[in-house]
């Protein structure tokens, strides 16, 4: 994954030919034919939201999207945290940059899945209700400086895999939204190094700060992608809503960042890592698929607590949403 | 999306026409938006978008880490050669 290629231009710079498509004589299927519209799908072709698509994948796409949107909108709420206790006025305007790009994503992304049918009221109440996900890494506490280090670079890093996997989605409107987000994702990746060299050329205390932290974050980090699919039965991969299947965006995620990872002289808490040279795949210890499960449920450590924060912020700023929309309407 | 160029027309389906033929006639565009140009707003104020504080934190140039990557890689070699 060149990150460093991606960081050469703005993200509006880059070429948006191969997700764009010409208008005559698109969509190549006739509205209603399910069989042609999957046949499109899986030879690559793209679908643009004004395109008749049939609803098993509407839904397919907009549970995704609206997934990776809960997402970016809980994900700033443990970083939110530190940004009056980071220890320097470069550092806090660095992770309100960060906490700004990333409620932005969120932005991005419900006004995707709301073209697909399902209102933003609802997505948001549905999300303070429980009744749908956000990404296991965003229901643990942060305890130190040093944990806002290891999500802005292991946690956005892993994140950035499966989202530069998404440019290439057939839900061509998503695909585009990944272009600015991974740009921004790649600025964040560098905050969150620098701030994990920094600590590491620091005191021991600093360093030993950002092993303890490496320690807590290894096993979501491990179980982010989620467990490994039957490809044949993943829908998601099979319409390609997604590009990669789990098992390969961690085995990519294991490549880049574990000599990362242990050129700094930091250890990783998995005796069984270890890449296999005949298979050429990463060996490790089977995470924990069942505290997957119950953390992404709404029963992780911190998953109560953000949810209720979320629940009074949506309250509190009832205000700006009745001033906006109910002067739309007045003028309506 | 890139600005194609413009285009001077009577009206919006002549400027349609001429988009066309300036700016996809030799099939380099996959669609043209073609906006009349009193419907377009402008930003230009430099105090918004060209602010006089330190922004370099927004971008992944502002991480200038080789020096500090070097000085952990060598810390981590030394340590491990004890």
């Amino acid at each position: 994954m060149p990150v460093a290629s991606v960081l050469q231009y703005p993200w509006f710079a880059m070429d948006d030919a191969d997700t764009i498509q010409p208008l005559n004589g698109r969509p190549p299927y006739a509205p209603g034919d399910a069989d042609a519209f999957y046949a499109h799908v899986g030879s690559g072709g793209k679908v643009e939201a004004d395109d008749w698509m049939p609803d098993d994948y509407r839904a397919a796409v907009l549970k995704f999207v609206e997934m990776h949107a809960n997402s970016e909108l809980m994900g700033v709420l443990p970083e939110r945290d530190w940004i009056m206790r980071a220890p320097t006025l470069r550092r806090k305007l660095a992770l309100t940059s960060k906490i700004q790009d990333e409620v932005g994503h969120a932005q991005l992304l419900y006004r995707v899945a709301e073209d697909l049918g399902k209102p933003r009221s609802a997505m948001l109440q549905d999300l303070l209700d429980g009744k749908t996900k956000f990404h296991n890494v965003f229901h643990y506490p942060t305890r130190s400086w040093a944990d806002v280090g290891i999500i802005a670079w292991l946690v956005d890093a892993a994140a950035i895999v499966s989202q530069q996997a998404l440019r290439d989605s057939s839900y061509a409107p998503y695909a585009r939204t990944m272009k600015k987000i991974c740009w921004e994702e790649s600025v964040h990746i560098m905050h969150g190094r620098d701030v994990v060299l920094t600590l590491m050329n620091g005191t021991p205390t600093q360093r030993a700060m950002v092993q303890e932290a490496l320690d807590r974050w290894w096993g979501p980090l491990m179980q982010m992608h989620g467990p490994p699919t039957d490809p044949a039965r993943d829908k998601d991969l099979h319409w390609r809503i997604k590009a990669k299947n789990n098992e390969q965006l961690r085995q990519e995620f294991l490549s880049i960042y574990v000599p990362r990872i242990l050129e700094l002289g930091l250890r990783i808490p998995d005796p069984e890592l270890r890449h296999d040279e005949t298979s050429g795949r990463w060996q490790y210890t089977e995470p924990d698929w069942a505290e997957l499960k119950a953390v992404v449920t709404g029963h992780g450590p911190a998953s109560e607590a953000r949810l209720g924060f979320r629940r009074v912020n949506f309250a509190e700023t009832q205000w700006v949403r009745d001033a906006l929309l109910g002067g739309a309407t007045a003028a309506a | 999306m890139i600005h194609a160029g413009n285009v001077n027309a009577p009206d919006e389906e002549l400027a349609m026409h001429y988009a066309r033929e300036f700016y996809g006639r030799r099939g380099e565009s996959h669609r043209l938006w073609i906006v009349a140009r009193d419907a377009i707003s402008e930003l230009d104020d430099p105090d918004l978008l060209k602010p006089p504080f330190d922004r370099s934190h927004k971008k992944p140039g502002g991480y200038i880490i080789k020096h500090k990557l070097e000085a952990a890689k060598a810390r981590a070699a030394s340590e491990a050669g004890e």
